[in-house]
């Protein structure tokens, strides 16, 4: 049997598989808002994090020399099989107007570059990394673990909201800022009267891992800010500063704008910012904010027996301790799924494309079948989805496995995704009956042009052509017979 | 020379021989193109889809069911 | 997904060179506080790259190494008070480093006599250290240990010290176990003469040896060549020095020398024959001495910078009587 495991990406040396998701709508925002946003060194820090790799390396080149260079000296570092890499992470840094537009010289923003020197070198007086608060002698700040655990309700609580909708459960709702960014986000939609109802897009969302549904929220959150006319440039700059400031610390909301305390609130409900009372005039960053330029975990494993390893991830040693430890799904090849979780959320999401068998207070055993895969699939979640989520969830004892899932479960995961797309449809105009087999070469040729033609057969002297190309092949045929 | 409106459909030869049967009970293929491409009614395909999906059903049996 | 990667600064901190190094009558003169706030802005550029880079700043003194930063460990009393103007893990950094050479250089003040720098202590504890984070399999949890996520490691040695011929063998053994650890050794010559076993070290782990030709473009020498991780330089190359010397130093009076003289049964290099071998106490015929004697060079061996082979002491094994192929005694190729 042909295999039909779908060729495996080979990174190229230094290639950034996907940029960052913000950075097409940084893209797609005015020099000036842009402009005015590397005013603030934290900005700048932050954005280059979100930059590839060679595109950082490029950033620091440029970064401490005085005048423009010459393109042609920048290029005689690249080697020959680098040149589109090279290319490609020029033409980023300009899109995002770090590089100044110019095709004989190459130097950085002016203030980009000003204000990354003061990150890298500190000083200034921008306060753009947050104002500490004072001391307070008859309170402790929360601790890492009150963060940890804050952020971890908050988060699964939105999560738990959007998996339940879809079983007719209703778990604990989210607040209503939350909700309305749900559904502006089409994660959700209304459906009769007042119930959510999850969409596909917001299956597909539960399957993402955190730090790129936390993105996919904030995203969604920048696009509304700019219709509650909110100035984007100080929402951007209060996700990037909470973003370098430092975890289980505490600061001041003080020198905070009208629009960025907004923001707080906002913020505090989807979990990213604790804070005692809403009143507080001092707020911490959850390790959901402080990892929104990193790769680490943005939260503590999910399950109850996680809480002794909270806190050590600001190590490399813990980073790598944690990642391993968020696996807990185990795969076997008689297509049976044992997942060691305790977390109804983690469950909830299982029961998106798995039939349970039994729950155990730490287990849970399911099998994978055709209809659990093609209720799946009629959702909308792909077969890509459902084995990478298993693979990145897969069980510390699964790692020892080469390849990481057995390959005929994988194989046959996307075989019922096939099965569901035997049938391709396109809507358009059937032409046939030519007068002649020179006028059917002449109309086709056209038609070829405009790259509209769906199938063809010169035998039958007819060709099916797309929707779209209709009124052009039309007009043209009449002005072929009018003309004579 | 004439145009017909209509939906082309590229689907595998057991798929095209159930919709051709299919086609026998309730009419709507409008011209069997080729082996793998059919154009039918564009107002039917809803039905088609729904129809062969019942139809391709019937020859899946699962470890569930028993 | 990105790797994060890891690195280890050694930075040379020889009192008398750095002194030699600010003096106004050379081309470029560069000072150690210039240096050190060149060095600062290199250090946070690394950490600014990717939230879980790492890194380690060692310091080589006379006579002792001393770990000055490490990002997994806390080593100042106290901790920086924030401020709303740096981003706090640089200024981490900046104190910490700071703070522990200043305490270090105190602490020679009375020192009358300057041993020589400790630059193979400092790499061998850079070594453990990289060996301790890559490996973390001891720690709790540790089982489900997963290669993707492991940093990529690597050493920047700042050098401003010429050679130490008496360090050879220990600089080639750290350079063997950094090559097991798939390490890469970046120099970057400050000030001196080439050194030729940091050269040697750079060539033999694929990292770059770079002489700092204009000392006022420190940082941009370090940022362009060293700021890189290996899969960067896959796209943006790293100049490597094309001349290597590979010239080794003997066991004896720890000279470099072109010609040399090596054991058969331990390899040890001498630069005269000798009737025993002093490391595995091997006796050579009297016969092949004689002869290597009479066959050596006249000129001084360090004169000519041609790197020449190693001559063999004999083919022979350690019995007391001569090899029967006398003639074999033709210095052979190592």
């Amino acid at each position: 049997m042909p295999s039909v495991q779908s060729p495996q990406a080979v990174d190229p040396p230094a290639s950034h598989s996907n940029p960052h998701a913000l950075l097409p709508f940084l893209r797609s925002q005015s020099q000036n808002t842009l402009t005015r946003l590397y005013q603030r060194p934290s900005s700048c820090l932050s954005i280059y994090r979100l930059l590839g790799p060679l595109e950082r390396q490029l950033v620091m080149n440029l970064l401490w020399l005085e005048s423009a260079i010459p393109v042609n000296t920048m290029a005689v570092w690249v080697v020959p099989e680098g040149k589109k890499l090279y290319d490609d992470a020029l033409a980023v840094m300009t899109g995002l107007h770090i590089l100044q537009n110019s095709t004989v010289k190459l130097a950085l923003n002016p203030t980009f570059k000003s204000s990354l020197r003061q990150a890298i070198t500190g000083g200034g007086s921008t306060g753009s990394f947050g104002v500490p608060a004072e001391k307070d002698d008859k309170r402790q700040p929360g601790g890492i673990e009150v963060l940890d655990a804050y952020a971890l309700e908050r988060w699964e609580t939105i999560l738990h909201y959007m998996v339940s909708s879809g079983q007719g459960q209703l778990p604990t709702k989210p607040s209503q800022g939350v909700l309305y960014l749900l559904q502006r986000s089409e994660l959700m939609k209304a459906n009769h009267g007042a119930t959510l109802q999850i969409t596909s897009s917001g299956f597909q969302f539960l399957l993402h891992s955190p730090h790129d549904q936390l993105w996919d929220l904030l995203l969604q959150y920048l696009h509304m800010a700019e219709e509650r006319q909110m100035d984007l440039v100080e929402v951007l700059s209060f996700l990037f500063m909470l973003s370098t400031m430092e975890l289980g610390r505490e600061y001041s909301t003080d020198p905070l704008s009208e629009t960025q305390k907004v923001l707080l609130e906002d913020l505090r409900d989807y979990g990213l910012v604790w804070q005692r009372k809403a009143s507080s005039k001092r707020f911490s960053p959850t390790r959901l904010a402080t990892t929104l330029t990193s790769l680490s975990p943005s939260l503590p494993t999910s399950s109850s027996t996680g809480g002794s390893r909270v806190g050590a991830t600001t190590s490399a040693i813990g980073v790598a301790a944690s990642t391993a430890q968020q696996g807990f799904i185990v795969l076997e090849t008689n297509y049976r799924v044992y997942a060691y979780t305790d977390n109804p959320l983690q469950t909830a999401v299982l029961n998106l494309f798995i039939t349970m068998k039994y729950r155990f207070p730490n287990l849970v055993v399911g099998m994978l079948t055709r209809e659990s895969v093609r209720k799946a699939l009629a959702n909308g979640i792909s077969a890509e989805q459902i084995i990478s989520y298993l693979s990145t969830h897969a069980h510390p004892q699964m790692r020892k496995n080469n390849p990481l899932l057995p390959v005929t479960v994988q194989d046959q995961i996307r075989l019922w995704e096939l099965e569901r797309n035997r049938l391709k449809s396109a809507e358009g105009y059937l032409y046939r009956d030519f007068a002649s087999q020179a006028d059917y070469m002449y109309v086709l040729e056209y038609a070829k042009q405009l790259d509209v033609v769906l199938w063809e057969n010169g035998a039958k002297r007819c060709f099916f052509g797309s929707l779209e190309g209709h009124a052009n092949v039309r007009g043209f045929i009449e002005r072929r017979t009018g003309g004579g | 020379m004439r145009a017909i409106k209509g939906i082309l459909l590229t689907c595998d030869s057991a798929v095209k021989q159930i919709l051709l049967t299919m086609n026998e009970k309730a009419p709507f293929v409008i011209e069997d193109l080729d082996e793998f491409h059919l154009v039918i009614k564009a107002d039917e395909e809803y039905r088609v889809r729904r129809e062969l999906e019942a139809e391709l059903e019937k020859n899946t049996y699962s470890l569930e069911a028993n | 997904m990105e790797k994060a990667s890891h690195l280890s600064v050694i930075v040379d901190l020889s009192p008398t060179q750095w002194h030699l190094s600010a003096q106004a009558d050379n081309q470029y003169p560069l000072s150690i506080q210039t240096f050190l706030s060149q060095l600062l802005a290199f250090l946070n550029a690394h950490i600014a790259s990717q939230h879980e880079n790492t890194l380690a700043v060692f310091g080589a003194l006379p006579g002792k190494s001393v770990m000055l930063y490490s990002s997994t460990e806390v080593l100042a009393d106290d901790a920086a008070a924030p401020d709303a103007n740096s981003y706090p893990p640089f200024k981490a950094v900046d104190s910490t480093v700071v703070q522990r050479m200043m305490y270090e250089f105190d602490a020679f003040k009375d020192v009358e006599e300057e041993a020589p720098c400790a630059l193979v202590g400092a790499l061998a504890k850079a070594l453990c250290y990289i060996n301790r984070i890559t490996h973390p399999s001891t720690s709790p949890g540790g089982a489900a240990e997963d290669p993707s996520i492991l940093p990529d490691p690597r050493i920047l040695i700042l050098s401003v010290s010429p050679d130490l011929s008496s360090s050879y063998i220990p600089i080639m053994n750290s350079i063997f176990s950094a090559q097991k650890l798939k390490v890469t050794i970046d120099v970057c010559k400050i000030y001196g003469p080439d050194t030729v076993f940091l050269q040697q070290a750079a060539h033999l782990t694929n990292g770059s040896y770079i002489y700092l030709e204009r000392r006022d473009a420190l940082l941009q020498y370090l940022i362009m060549s060293f700021l890189s991780p290996p899969a960067i330089r896959k796209v943006l190359a790293v100049p490597k020095q094309d001349k290597i010397d590979f010239r080794a130093a003997c066991f004896c009076h720890k000279n470099i020398v072109d010609v040399g003289f090596v054991c058969s049964v331990c390899l040890s290099i001498f630069c005269q024959p000798v009737p025993v071998c002093s490391t595995c106490r091997t006796k050579f015929p009297i016969k092949t001495l004689q002869r290597l004697n009479a066959s050596r060079p006249s000129l001084a061996p360090t004169s000519s910078r041609n790197t020449l082979p190693l001559a063999n002491l004999n083919n022979a094994t350690p019995r007391p009587t001569p090899p029967r192929n006398v003639n074999g005694g033709t210095p052979g190729l190592r």
